[in-house]
């Protein structure tokens, strides 16, 4: 705890190096799902990082009263009460949005990126760092989920946040789930070369297994 | 022994503070949550018959097990309008419609109160072009075709099962207000 702790090197972490989305290759079902458009894969963006930044100062607070042996349960049912909290707020002051959103607001719960970080990160640190932790993840989901959106919603609808600027639909195919997979996996062609070619880094399947084995003890 | 009771103890006062954090929300939210639901209701039936001065429950009916209900809609003691509230069957979920009526039975408008048709090209059915095409339409009208028609209803193309959900459940409102209020009842 003496070491001065390097909060913009965690909150970078997110949202490059660790990328939920391109890095981790974490949460993968729902980048597809709602990246349709750019106005969905933002909005489930934000209730992401609210609910990761939440659970993570919650376990870090109460991580020496946590049993380790029943932590998931544990883990599980913060995160389901941090969800229902976003899901009610929004139902409740939010309409527009949830009208739209409400349906997969409730999915965030089985999120693995969120369960990922309170086991290995959020258990183990401050609140402080864990917070900044959860901001940076939470923001790197965002913006994962804004680019493939951007991709999907301008190729396939020639649209962007709703706004129609082509009169007919360039490539429908990315509409469809199955755009959703080529675009996810171009872009994290793209990131991985990024940082192979500039960075010297490792390829994303690595990480993972890393952040797998790292999370194992 | 106690290392069970530890965990118990543990999980349940985890459980019992998330409870309390809920209970509190839920109190808080649930009833602006009810008062928007009531309003949003309030304000699609009133954009069906803007002129209305009182719109009245009439009576239930169901589709597809799906409770709706239908609607006078009336201007001092006249009777100008029916609105039913109707059920689509479409590709990925129940659709939710709601439908009005002239006095004669044709249609006025309809609209498209909720779904989750496929993004891109189900969701189509809320766009105007497709529910323009219903105004006007009497029971026999109300048919599904996949080419260009000016007297029936033309099906968006990549969109057919939606179209289709959205003009039968049309239909069966129409159908239910025509056996309610069809032709031969004068109404005082």
């Amino acid at each position: 705890m003496n070491e001065k702790i390097n909060y913009w090197k965690i909150f970078k972490n997110g949202i490059f190096s660790e990328n939920p989305v391109f890095r981790l290759a974490l949460s993968l079902c729902p980048a597809v799902a709602v990246t349709s458009g750019v106005k969905n894969g933002f909005l489930m963006g934000v209730a992401v990082l609210f609910v990761q930044t939440m659970s993570n100062i919650t376990v870090s607070i109460i991580r020496n009263f946590i049993h380790p042996k029943v932590r998931i349960p544990s883990y599980i049912f913060i995160i389901a009460a941090w969800v229902t909290v976003t899901d009610l707020m929004m139902a409740a002051y939010a309409r527009d949005v949830y009208k739209e959103m409400g349906l997969y607001i409730q999915l965030i719960v089985a999120f693995a990126i969120i369960l990922s970080r309170l086991e290995s990160f959020a258990s183990k640190k401050n609140v402080l760092p864990s917070g900044v932790d959860g901001l940076g993840m939470g923001f790197g989901f965002l913006i994962a989920l804004v680019l493939i959106g951007f991709v999907r919603e301008l190729l396939g609808k020639g649209a962007l946040w709703g706004y129609q600027f082509t009169p007919t639909k360039p490539l429908l195919i990315m509409i469809l789930p199955t755009g959703g997979f080529f675009v996810m996996g171009l872009l994290m062609g793209f990131f991985n070369w990024i940082n192979r070619r500039f960075f010297g880094g490792k390829a994303s399947a690595d990480v993972h297994m890393e952040a797998h084995r790292h999370g194992s003890h | 022994m106690r290392e069970m009771l530890k965990i118990v103890i543990s999980l349940f006062a985890i459980f019992v503070g998330a409870g309390l954090i809920l209970s509190y929300v839920y109190a808080k939210t649930s009833t602006v949550i009810y008062n928007a639901q009531v309003r949003e209701k309030e304000a699609a039936l009133k954009k069906m018959s803007p002129e209305a001065e009182k719109i009245n429950v009439a009576g239930k009916w169901l589709l597809y097990e799906k409770p709706n209900e239908y609607y006078e809609a009336k201007k001092g003691n006249k009777v100008i309008s029916y609105i039913a509230s109707t059920t689509g069957k479409g590709y990925s979920s129940y659709i939710k419609i709601l439908v009005s009526t002239d006095p004669d039975l044709k249609i006025k408008a309809i609209d498209i109160l909720s779904h989750s048709e496929t993004p891109g090209l189900g969701d189509e059915i809320e766009k105007k072009d497709f529910k323009k095409q219903f105004e006007g339409k009497v029971l026999e009208n109300i048919e599904l075709l996949k080419v260009e028609t000016k007297d029936k209803i033309q099906a968006i193309s990549g969109a057919t099962i939606s179209s289709r959900a959205v003009t039968k459940g049309v239909k069966e409102a129409v159908k239910l207000l025509n056996e309610k209020y069809g032709k031969g009842l004068s109404k005082e």
